[in-house]
């Protein structure tokens, strides 16, 4: 995952017409899973690609996101019987293909929470086979807020390729010496140096559209006096308290770990889940103490966590601006409307 | 517990429904009644030994006399007591009735009225104090065996009811409220059932009874933004677990 300066690479730059970047993931998928956008009803999910005729590149998001192929919604650490443990490792090369530049992002901010005191033994196995094959967004989503939080539409650094798409064709840029030994596997035509040009252009197209609500740096201020803002409980009025919002993100790392036993009492395994500051027992500790009973609390930690905390553990914010939550909220709840009714728009 | 624990399964006002699940206990049948003496079920079997039981498994509301005195037997017979699926838990389906007058409700059935003496419906706890609770209806498989196992360990079930939705996002459902417009319980309803409805597409119509701190008054109001007018909000919320105070709060929201 060493990742070199694109700027190195110019003469790695490829072309692929877009009815043959099917075949890019048939070409990887002799090698790896790969890991892509594929149709289910009227959404899309990221899922282990069958063919690359299952490949959806026109997605504008997934109803999970990427986190799941490295930390697993369910998964079980390790198995046990009479006085034995025995480990369970499933990582295995993998492919993350077409992955828009917020979710990576996401990527490499989990990276660092995978990492930043204690190593995760099972997300460094998983992660240290994933490849990451991106592609710059030229569209904008209903509720992308990206551009706002520096993190697309489109991507520096973090990826082993990078599409982009240039109308009829992608243009496939290399990122990482892991990314030269993807295209090892694949046999694409050498891209012409216009054709950044024409890149750029494309993607100065996709940055107008965006509309600009707010600095990240005024959404930082804005937070730090407001935490006793009596907007906090008309907003506790109408959040559901669900956790939608926390298993779409695609920066939530928390997990619960738990032991189940078989009928024999004897044999079991120990599984962990992703779990989810929203729900009332999350904060529940032993004799009963519960830190965050009220549902108020509960909305703030999580949008105090991506918008404010986040920063002051990593450096960077921890939303991406993916809009998942957005979508995914029955009762419509926008971080930036909550920033924007706590600065008293 | 010196040797097998014994169990015994109970009835009260129920469509057995919750006791059938027992029995389609398949893949594990053999283990459970390996590490069980089920000792009275007649709905499974012609010999019935009389108690006392280790573990009680009530099935069905409360609706009439005789059923408080059967439940209170059951209470002093059972060292602990398990109330087996939504009608035991918070009266169920049977509890629909409890807002109009009783004989109304009768009249609608009944001919011969002067026989019919019924009450409102109850889950168990109204009338004797409850161990655990069952949810669903029907219960979910998996959870039952969930609380066998711990009641042979002697440890209290480690369980969270956050809301389906949880669930249904872990398994990538396309979400029956926001993609489709259907007014669906999930974002109130106790996880546990793996989101079973919605997976089949099927909104989730709350049996499971209110999830741990649900917000019912909000997803009254998100109902009634879909076209829902009041009274079609009220019976969503007064399908199963009406009788909670969370989903009584949904309700009447509007």
């Amino acid at each position: 995952m060493a990742v070199a300066k694109v700027s190195e690479r110019w003469a790695a730059m490829s072309l692929v017409p877009k009815e043959e970047v099917g075949l890019l993931v048939d070409g990887l998928a002799r090698h790896y899973q790969v890991i892509g956008p594929k149709q289910k009803g009227k959404a899309f999910v990221l899922e282990k690609l069958a063919s690359g005729q299952e490949l959806r590149l026109d997605y504008q998001t997934s109803i999970l996101p990427p986190r799941k192929a490295l930390i697993r919604p369910r998964e079980t650490m390790f198995s046990f019987h009479d006085n034995q443990v025995e480990t369970v490792q499933d990582a295995g090369p993998q492919v993350l293909f077409g992955l828009h530049p917020c979710d990576v992002h996401a990527l490499t901010l989990l990276d660092q929470v995978f990492s930043l005191e204690y190593e995760d033994p099972y997300y460094a196995a998983r992660r240290q086979q994933t490849y990451v094959v991106a592609l710059n967004c030229t569209t904008v989503g209903e509720n992308c807020f990206c551009y706002l939080m520096g993190t697309g539409p489109t991507l520096r650094d973090g990826y082993d390729l990078l599409l982009t798409d240039l109308g009829n064709e992608y243009l496939v840029e290399v990122g990482s010496d892991a990314g030269e030994e993807l295209l090892r596997h694949l046999s694409l035509r050498p891209a012409p140096r216009v054709r950044v040009v024409e890149k750029e252009k494309r993607l100065d197209q996709v940055r107008r559209q965006f509309r600009q609500q707010m600095e990240v740096t005024e959404m930082r201020e804005v937070l730090a006096g407001s935490y006793n803002h009596p907007a906090w409980r008309e907003l506790a009025k109408d959040c559901l308290g669900c956790g939608n919002c926390t298993m779409v993100c695609p920066t939530c790392f928390c997990f619960q770990v738990k032991d189940q036993l078989e009928l024999d009492l004897n044999h079991g395994q120990r599984v962990r889940e992703w779990d989810s500051c929203l729900l009332w027992d999350y904060s529940l500790v032993a004799l009963g103490h519960n830190f965050r009973p009220q549902l108020e609390t509960r909305l703030k930690q999580r949008l105090y966590h991506k918008l404010y905390y986040y920063e002051d553990q990593i450096g960077t914010p921890g939303c991406v601006g993916c809009g998942r939550c957005v979508t995914n909220c029955p009762a419509g709840i926008h971080p930036l409307e909550v920033v924007a009714r706590l600065k008293g728009e | 517990m010196s040797g097998k624990p014994k169990i015994a399964v109970y009835k009260l006002s129920s469509c057995a429904g919750c006791q059938l699940e027992f029995l389609n206990l398949e893949p594990v049948l053999l283990d459970v009644v390996g590490a069980l003496d089920i000792s009275y079920f007649v709905m499974a079997k012609r010999d019935n030994a009389p108690g006392p039981y280790d573990i009680g498994f009530v099935e069905g509301a409360v609706t009439c006399g005789e059923e408080i005195a059967k439940l209170k037997a059951a209470r002093r017979d059972c060292k602990t007591l398990v109330a087996l699926g939504s009608c035991a838990c918070f009266g169920g389906l049977p509890s629909i009735k409890n807002w109009e007058p009783q004989r109304e409700v009768e009249a609608r059935v009944y001919s011969e009225l002067w026989a019919i003496h019924s009450t409102k419906a109850y889950g168990i706890d109204q009338y004797v104090p409850v161990d655990a609770y069952l949810r669903g209806c029907p219960i979910d498989k998996g959870e039952l065996v969930e609380l066998i196992k711990n009641c042979l360990l002697g440890a209290a079930p480690a369980w969270r009811f956050p809301a389906v939705c949880t669930e249904c996002k872990i398994k990538e459902n396309v979400c029956l409220l926001i993609y489709e417009n259907k007014p669906c319980m999930g974002p109130v309803t106790a996880a546990g059932c793996g989101a079973l409805c919605p997976t089949y597409g099927k909104p989730c119509e709350g049996c499971r009874g209110p999830a741990h701190d649900a917000n019912a008054p909000s997803l009254a109001r998100i109902f009634g933004d879909l076209g829902l007018n009041a009274a079609d909000v009220t019976r969503y919320f007064r399908k199963y677990a009406g009788t909670t105070p969370a989903f009584q709060e949904g309700a009447e929201a509007l």
